[in-house]
């Protein structure tokens, strides 16, 4: 008896499980009440959108309530055909090239937002009023295709500082160690170091020669080759070459290649020497950036080129560094390339064709643009301690104190990023910048922008037909592939590079560096032609 | 003794094998019905096709048996064949939720190809592709006949089953794991980075990740250290199908240890052997983008940069996906003409084929 008592009320118990199962699955899938439905890509640590305040705020004032459902970024990737999931409205954060963004938009499955221009108060007036936004938004058929993230704070441009280790020095001169070729006193060791290269290296000879972290753990100048950041770029561009990572760069209206510079291969064939001395370290060129900065917590890096030195370091290390002004060549002469990662990012938000309201969902998107919001989707919301409650002198205040979490972990957990419009006048009148941003502004200002190559720009976002994207894909792919090969064998070769490999580089590339130039330089006369026209 | 060895032998291997059993023993089957029947004479039987009379007897009495073949036979369609369908994509204009044939297909002849073939660096990837396999197909395949043949020799039954546990456990370690590993081991900074440093060695450092020459060597040593062990397991079952009769026969006539491994135990499994050959030359140009890929380095390409990972680079990430499917659609031709290659050149030398 009692045995069946027990197997029934297990099985009650069972059929319980499954009914409420069933019911929580299905009212999961119901969003009868929302008017849109948005997949973002979004990782676990990152809060429920649909929770947040700043877009509670945004459904209160326009009255169109959305549904958030989220792709982690792993499974996005797996994704072959976003457009194609059913039940959504829209993706936010697409991540979609340019060709790619062509290519749903002349198949007509995403929505070319030019047409609802009148539903977009904010979003027209940025295109009258920003020509080069709008001219880089177009695709080959003149339609604009997506939302973008429009962040102007003048930082992308220079994404490398150089740092030395200013204890390491004092040690140095406390041992009376210092290279014959280097005059420095403990007074002198502060931000904004001037040194020649060869004085550098002396240095970091010496930082070597002495083991100064001990254990031959010392490592005297680190970067991560080819990064967004942190990269090498300013350590060839004190040759005399407007180098950036992509090679490739505006020189007085022309699109150049760095890599046809003479000085450029002198660059490398430096580079090579240092290596091959132990001075520049191997692991700049197969480590990834989270390995760099693991291994840089505990100061054994004499030298190295980052953004900012807090990141790299642990606490107790971020003293003992300091910032040097790009290296001076033997003419004292101080040269820094600009880097062609764009502040007007495409592709953040398409609007799928099936979305059956689309002016509404626009004049909702429409939001993102103006000031506050924009800070709040990029910073995190007022409510949620992001900013301070009260605005000063009509301008959001950024709240530093976030007690035990630190900023980037605040930010990462409630800012959902994606479509924001973030300039210089916002900046100015409306938002106050971040004091993290500041301060990095503050020393790009001071430390390295002064000292950009004349007539040099970054490559802006450029206006491709479809045949130019067809052929820049197939040109760009083999080029920079042949490029980073032989640039890296060469650095990290155990003979010097000889000029004739360099020049057989470039016979062998010509093709391809003449196609990409020349598609280039079309794409970016017709930009600057539209740009001034309008 | 031969069918005892395909007995324990892996299932391809039986189904393939069995085929050629199935042509040598056809004609017996044949006269066993025929006696069977037992009412016209031969000869009779012979003016009326007699193959076509014997296979409807054959069928009428064992038909149901084909039954047996449809699940193998539907698997075999739909996830085999079915899909093939997509290699369409490979002449049309196409991004994921186009209809592969429909009236929207934009269909653009040879051009993707063009595309694929107009790649400067076309013959490095190929050649890349091929050296890669070509070494990893030299190395790989005797390793673990060699090991299962000395394995198979132990005296200490315990010993053997300890080191082919010992063997095949790496066969376990992820790829993204394993690669790991490798970096640690032989990186920049990595552990015999810093013991040539300790002992004096080059200032630059040994830097075996950004040396095209190491990748082929790397790539195909921790992979064949990896999977060595799993794929004796194949040789093992067939070698222990062999008639321990032979062998006490062998020892009898004074044959050594090492006469039997070569006289008894190889004769047995050579069958088997030549069936995975066959079977290995067939996938030669095709070893997977992933593993490339994890050990891909700027320093490497000139070596790593195989078709595999060209078309997941372009095809796949770029959203060139028409170009992408081209590029592995000449890498499946190319692998059938070798496979037809092997086939007929075992069939000539050996008398063992697939078909």
């Amino acid at each position: 008896m009692k045995k069946i008592v027990i197997g029934v009320s297990a099985a009650v118990l069972w059929l319980v499980c499954v009914v409420l199962f069933v019911l929580f699955a299905m009212g999961g899938g119901t969003n009868a009440e929302h008017q849109f439905t948005v997949l973002t890509v979004k990782e676990d640590a990152v809060k429920d959108y649909n929770s947040m305040p700043v877009f509670r705020e945004l459904a209160q004032e326009t009255g169109i309530d959305v549904n958030w459902v989220y792709n982690t970024s792993a499974q996005y990737s797996n994704n072959t055909d976003p457009v194609g999931t059913k039940g959504i409205d829209a993706i936010y954060h697409t991540g979609f090239s340019n060709l790619k963004l062509y290519d749903y938009g002349r198949r007509g499955r995403i929505v070319a937002i030019d047409e609802y221009l009148d539903s977009m108060p904010n979003f027209s007036r940025i295109l009258t009023a920003r020509p080069d936004i709008a001219e880089a938004l177009k695709s080959p058929d003149g339609h604009i295709y997506s939302l973008p993230r429009v962040e102007e704070m003048g930082l992308k441009a220079y994404p490398n500082i150089l740092y030395i280790n200013k204890k390491w020095i004092e040690q140095l001169i406390d041992a009376n160690a210092l290279p014959a070729n280097v005059q420095l006193t403990k007074e002198q060791l502060k931000d904004g170091l001037d040194l020649y290269r060869s004085e550098y290296e002396a240095l970091l000879e010496q930082f070597k020669a002495r083991d100064l972290a001990g254990g031959g753990k010392t490592v005297p100048l680190t970067f991560v080759s080819g990064n967004w950041q942190g990269n090498e770029s300013d350590f060839i561009a004190s040759f005399g070459v407007p180098e950036n990572r992509e090679h490739k760069t505006v020189v007085n209206g022309k699109i150049t290649f760095t890599v046809e510079d003479e000085k450029w291969f002198d660059a490398v064939a430096e580079m090579q020497d240092w290596c091959s001395r132990g001075l520049i370290s191997t692991s700049s060129f197969d480590q990834d950036e989270s390995q760099f900065l693991a291994r840089g917590q505990d100061g054994r890096y004499g030298s190295f080129y980052w953004w900012e030195k807090d990141t790299v370091l642990a606490k107790e290390f971020r003293d003992d560094y300091i910032i040097v002004l790009p290296l001076k060549d033997d003419d004292g002469n101080r040269y820094v390339g600009v880097s062609n990662e764009q502040e007007v990012e495409k592709g953040e938000c398409v609007i799928l064709s099936s979305c059956e309201d689309k002016e509404g969902l626009l004049s909702y998107f429409d939001k993102f643009f103006e000031p506050d919001y924009s800070a709040q989707l990029n910073y995190g919301s007022v409510k949620s301690g992001a900013f301070l409650p009260n605005k000063v002198d009509g301008k959001l205040i950024p709240n530093d104190d976030h007690g035990e979490q630190s900023a980037d972990d605040f930010r990462m957990r409630n800012a959902p990023y994606g479509v924001v419009y973030l300039t210089e006048e916002v900046w100015q009148n409306s938002v106050q910048m971040e004091s993290r941003a500041q301060l990095r502004l503050n020393n790009l200002n001071d430390y390295v922008k002064p000292y950009t190559f004349e007539g040099v720009q970054s490559i802006p976002n450029l206006n491709y037909t479809q045949q130019e994207l067809l052929d820049l894909n197939t040109h760009e792919f083999s080029l920079s592939n042949n490029i980073a090969s032989w640039y890296t064998q060469a650095v990290v070769g155990d003979a010097a590079p000889t000029k004739a490999s360099w020049l057989n580089l470039l016979s062998v590339n010509r093709d391809s560096l003449e196609a990409v130039k020349s598609i280039n330089q079309a794409a970016y006369d017709r930009y600057l032609l539209a740009v001034s026209a309008e | 003794m031969s069918n005892e060895t395909i007995a324990t032998a892996s299932e391809d291997v039986f189904d393939e094998s069995l085929d050629g059993v199935g042509e040598v023993g056809e004609d017996l089957v044949e006269q066993a019905y025929e006696a069977l029947d037992g009412g016209a004479p031969a000869e009779e039987k012979k003016e009326k096709h007699p193959k076509w009379e014997a296979w409807k007897t054959n069928f009428r009495r064992h038909g149901w048996i084909l039954v047996f073949i449809i699940p193998a036979f539907l698997y075999v369609l739909v996830f085999c064949y079915a899909p093939m369908y997509g290699i369409l994509v490979a002449f049309q204009d196409y991004m994921p939720g186009d209809s592969i044939i429909g009236g929207s297909t934009t269909w653009v002849g040879f051009q993707n190809f063009r595309t694929f073939f107009s790649n400067p660096n076309f013959w490095d990837y190929f050649l890349n592709t091929f050296l890669l396999c070509i070494f990893g197909f030299l190395v790989g395949f005797p390793l673990p006949i060699i090991v299962a043949l000395l394995l198979n020799s132990l005296r200490s039954k315990k010993v053997k089953k300890g080191l082919q546990i010992l063997y095949y456990a790496p066969h376990f370690i992820s790829l993204v794991v394993m690669v790991g590993m490798l970096k640690l081991i032989f990186g920049s900074d990595g552990l015999l980075d810093q013991l040539s440093k300790q002992m004096g060695g080059d200032a630059g450092g040994l830097k075996l990740f950004l040396t095209p020459e190491a990748f082929r060597p790397l790539f195909i040593f921790s992979g064949n250290w990896q999977d060595f062990g799993w794929s004796a397991i194949v040789y093992l079952a067939a070698l222990s199908g062999v008639d321990p009769a032979l062998h006490e026969a062998a020892k009898v006539d004074g044959a050594s240890r090492f006469r039997r491994i070569f006289s008894v135990d190889l004769p047995a499994i050579l069958p088997t052997i030549v069936m995975l050959m066959i079977l290995s030359v067939g996938n030669l140009m095709s070893c997977g983008y992933e593993k490339v890929l994890l050990m891909q380095t700027a320093g490497n390409l000139e070596t790593s940069e195989i078709l595999s990972t060209y078309v997941y680079k372009f095809g796949l990430m770029n959203g060139q996906y028409g170009v992408g499917t081209a590029a592995g659609l000449f890498n499946s031709v190319i692998n059938v003409v070798l496979l037809v290659i092997a086939n007929f050149t075992s069939k000539k030398l050996t008398n063992n084929s697939m078909w």
